[in-house]
């Protein structure tokens, strides 16, 4: 009994209060996390197929030399690339452009803010089939309007750069809102008495622009790269919906072509270590871009 | 005395009610047979016809539950299903392609004991047409180790508007124009092979406003549409056809390990084929230059009355003579599909069979085995078949597709069963899917215009060498 109550003593001590709060997270985000995490690491070094039962065999990097050895590989890192290099810089320009609109106050402001926030709350399987829609050469609005001019059908997807253009338009379309969310809070954050410093000094617009409120939104508008970066370099639901990777291979992004890999050809280590190769970029970009804040920063200072 | 011989009674009838309903509960119980199927009509069919006509028998109630899984999502939710280990399924709707991979896998249950202790299991087996058992139950190709039973048999037939086709007037015009009959029966498109299509295409593609059959029309219309789609094996199942037709293959699976992929997949022969596919297809509906023209994108298509005909499988006739989804449900006519003229007069009319077998898993008792062939022997009896045909499904029985009477039961069945003999099937080896993904994206990038169809047969013929070797199928 009495060495019961002596380990609840212990169990509840003050001390072990925190540990013991957090224990059952920790747990839990080990069980379906970390050891998964680490599981998949361990299958990107054997030879394994999850729908065979031959047990893996142990091959070195062999998966890893296979992976960046495949010209498929390339071409998809490189439509990745592409996507993300055009749908980010829309997103950042049209998402900026907004936010200085939005900054300003006129008549239904919020019930039009409000509107141009619907994109980035819809699932990205809802924004798939509308634009597969919008762009379906029979009834699609598109193809509808270019008719009017040219009497043909338009077919937008029929072509690789028209593909491309399809889905990062699309992209573009759901992620600016939130690219301008971050820079009007950047925006709204200016003390006033800035603005009416420079308009005393008679100081230009543009001035106004690169002097004040640029230096303001700068860290977001880094933030708002990095986020859409990492996030757009996963592109998945989109272009399986939108494209299906198609016309040939012309939209398969890296995403798409890990999925195929791991739940369709079944080439389980194959695609984990394409996997980790993914996360070695992703890490390699985000350090890349916390570099130049921090440069940036120094240099300020 | 009584009362003690009332007690006595009760005591006894209580003791009875006791014995025989614990007894009772004993060996009764409901056995569930959960199966993956696709939703589609001949699925749906089966469930709602199991449950009112499935007679009970033996002491255990079984029970079927299907499990409806959109096509598009069908593979990539079982193999997930499987690999996982969740055991959800006793028995599956499987494409045929998918047997290697699940057998490998060790979900699908090997039958050929099960065949050989039951006669009626046998004589199921006997009834079965040849190239519908070798393609649905075998693994290896060809073998003797049989796997699965027909859930729902399919081939290509050709669907066509009979306003259009059999209309004097548009008769007439082309007759003028080809100096050639316009077909219309049955026998007419016994004569027709894929040359001809271009003509009939070329003559029946009309823009919004000009004439049509004597009307005006309201919707630009297309001739003959064939499946063009980039998804799942939505251009191979015809491309496959076209090579066989014209002479050339694809790699032999059931000659190990000497087949090869380099050299028959890119054939001069299968080039030949492919263009041939290729050029007929950019006189078609221009939706199959956005990879969406697939079985169901021309069923749509031709639901709509926006092309003259469809080359498509039996199990999607239903909707075309349903007048609630169908602006042609009166005015179809069905027939084979075009073929390829031979050297010899003869027209070959090779295709890629189509339909699914169903299969039990490795994991069943002894009392879900029993169940299951209990609905395999129902489903597959003479009665059930002729309810599943009558609803717009098909059988492969011997027995019954050759029976008196069966080519009335459904406007379709004259062409399903004349290209019964004429079918081959792909691949049933586990690396099926990436041999058909690649292929597929390849046969993409020629149908939009990104390759020639040579460069398209060489890459897929380097790709599918290179896996099999890999797996040993190719020396």
């Amino acid at each position: 009994m009495n060495s019961i109550t002596s380990f609840f003593g212990w169990f509840l001590d003050p001390k072990r209060r925190g540990p013991l709060l957090i224990a059952p997270a920790i747990i839990i985000l080990l069980l379906v996390n970390i050891v998964p995490l680490m599981w998949s690491l361990g299958l990107s070094f054997f030879k394994f197929r999850a729908n065979q039962m031959k047990p893996p065999s142990f091959s070195w990097f062999y998966n890893y030399e296979k992976m960046l050895t495949k010209e498929n590989i390339w071409e998809s890192l490189q439509t990745t690339g592409i996507v993300v290099a055009s749908s980010v810089f829309i997103q950042m320009i049209l998402g900026f452009a907004l936010a200085m609109l939005f900054a300003k106050k006129f008549p239904l402001r919020k019930i039009i803010l409000m509107l141009v926030l619907t994109p980035m709350m819809l699932s990205y399987v809802a924004v798939g089939i509308f634009f597969k829609l919008f762009y379906e050469p029979e009834f699609g609005l598109l193809s509808q309007f270019i008719q009017i001019f040219t009497g043909e059908m338009y077919v937008l997807l029929a072509t690789p750069a028209g593909a491309l253009l399809g889905v990062i338009v699309a992209d573009a379309w759901q992620w600016t809102p939130f690219v301008m969310l971050l820079s009007l809070a950047g925006l709204v954050s200016v003390p006033k008495y800035l603005y009416e410093a420079a308009e005393i000094d008679r100081i230009s617009w543009w001035r106004q622009f690169t002097t004040i409120t640029f230096p303001y939104v700068r860290s977001l508008l880094l933030l708002a790269v990095l986020f859409r970066t990492i996030e757009t370099f996963k592109i998945f639901d989109l272009v399986y919906i939108l494209t299906n990777g198609g016309p040939g291979t012309a939209t398969e992004t890296i995403a798409v072509l890990v999925y195929r890999m791991a739940f369709q050809y079944f080439r389980t280590s194959n695609s984990t270590a394409l996997g980790y190769i993914l996360i070695f970029i992703v890490i390699v970009l985000t350090s890349l871009y916390l570099y130049v804040i921090k440069k940036r920063e120094s240099a300020e200072i | 005395m009584i009362k003690s011989l009332k007690n006595f009674l009760l005591v006894a009838l209580a003791s009875l009610m006791l014995v025989f309903g614990t007894t009772k509960i004993a060996v009764s119980k409901t056995i569930e047979i959960v199966m993956a199927a696709p939703d589609w009509p001949p699925t749906r069919f089966m469930q709602e016809y199991f449950n009112t006509n499935f007679q009970q028998s033996g002491d255990d109630e079984v029970k079927l539950t299907l499990d409806f899984i959109p096509w598009g999502d069908f593979y990539t939710n079982v193999a997930a299903s499987l690999t996982s280990g969740e055991q959800k399924y006793s028995m599956l709707v499987s494409d045929s392609q998918w047997l290697g991979a699940f057998i490998e896998g060790g979900y699908f249950q090997k039958l050929n004991k099960y065949i050989d202790a039951d006669p009626e299991l046998g004589a199921i087996f006997d009834d079965m047409h040849q190239g519908y058992k070798e393609g649905y139950t075998t693994y290896p190709y060809k073998s003797t180790n049989y796997y699965g039973f027909p859930q729902f048999p399919d081939n290509y037939v050709n669907f066509y508007r009979t306003d259009i086709f059999c209309n004097p007037d548009e008769n007439a015009a082309f007759r003028a124009k080809y100096g050639k009959k316009l077909p219309c029966t049955y026998a007419d498109w016994e004569i027709i092979v894929w040359d001809d299509i271009f003509d009939i295409n070329a003559f029946l593609t009309r823009k919004k406003g000009e004439m049509m059959a004597g009307k005006p029309l309201d919707d630009d219309i297309y001739g003959m549409a064939y499946q063009a789609g980039k998804g799942y094996d939505f251009s191979s199942m015809q491309i496959n056809g076209f090579f066989w037709q014209y002479g050339g293959d694809i790699w032999d699976e059931s000659n190990q390990p000497n087949a090869q992929a380099e050299g028959v997949v890119n054939s001069d022969v299968n080039v030949e084929a492919f263009e041939k596919y290729l050029d007929l297809l950019g006189t078609m509906h221009p939706s199959h230059k956005t990879g969406n023209m697939d079985i169901f994108g021309i069923q749509a298509l031709y639901l709509e009355g926006k092309i003259a005909s469809m080359v498509n499988w039996v199990g999607l006739g239903a909707p075309v003579v349903d007048p609630k989804l169908s602006k042609v449900h009166d005015v179809t006519g069905y027939a084979r599909q075009p073929g390829t003229m031979q050297d010899d007069g003869t027209i070959s009319r090779w295709a890629n069979l189509g339909g699914q077998p169903f299969v039990l898993t490795t994991w069943m008792t002894d009392d879900e085995i029993d169940a299951a062939f209990k609905i395999i022997k129902w489903w597959l009896d003479f009665d059930t078949q002729i309810a599943a045909v009558k609803a717009g499904g098909q059988s492969c029985m011997k027995s019954i597709i050759y029976s008196d009477g069966y080519n009335a039961l459904a406007p379709w069945n004259a062409a399903y069963v004349a290209s019964m003999d004429w079918q081959k099937d792909v691949w049933h080896i586990p690396e099926f899917f990436e041999l058909l993904t690649q292929q597929q994206e390849e046969f993409d990038k020629a149908i939009t215009g990104q390759k020639s169809a040579k460069d398209a047969l060489d890459s897929i013929a380097a790709f599918q060498q290179e896996v099999l070797e890999e797996a040993d199928r190719i020396q």
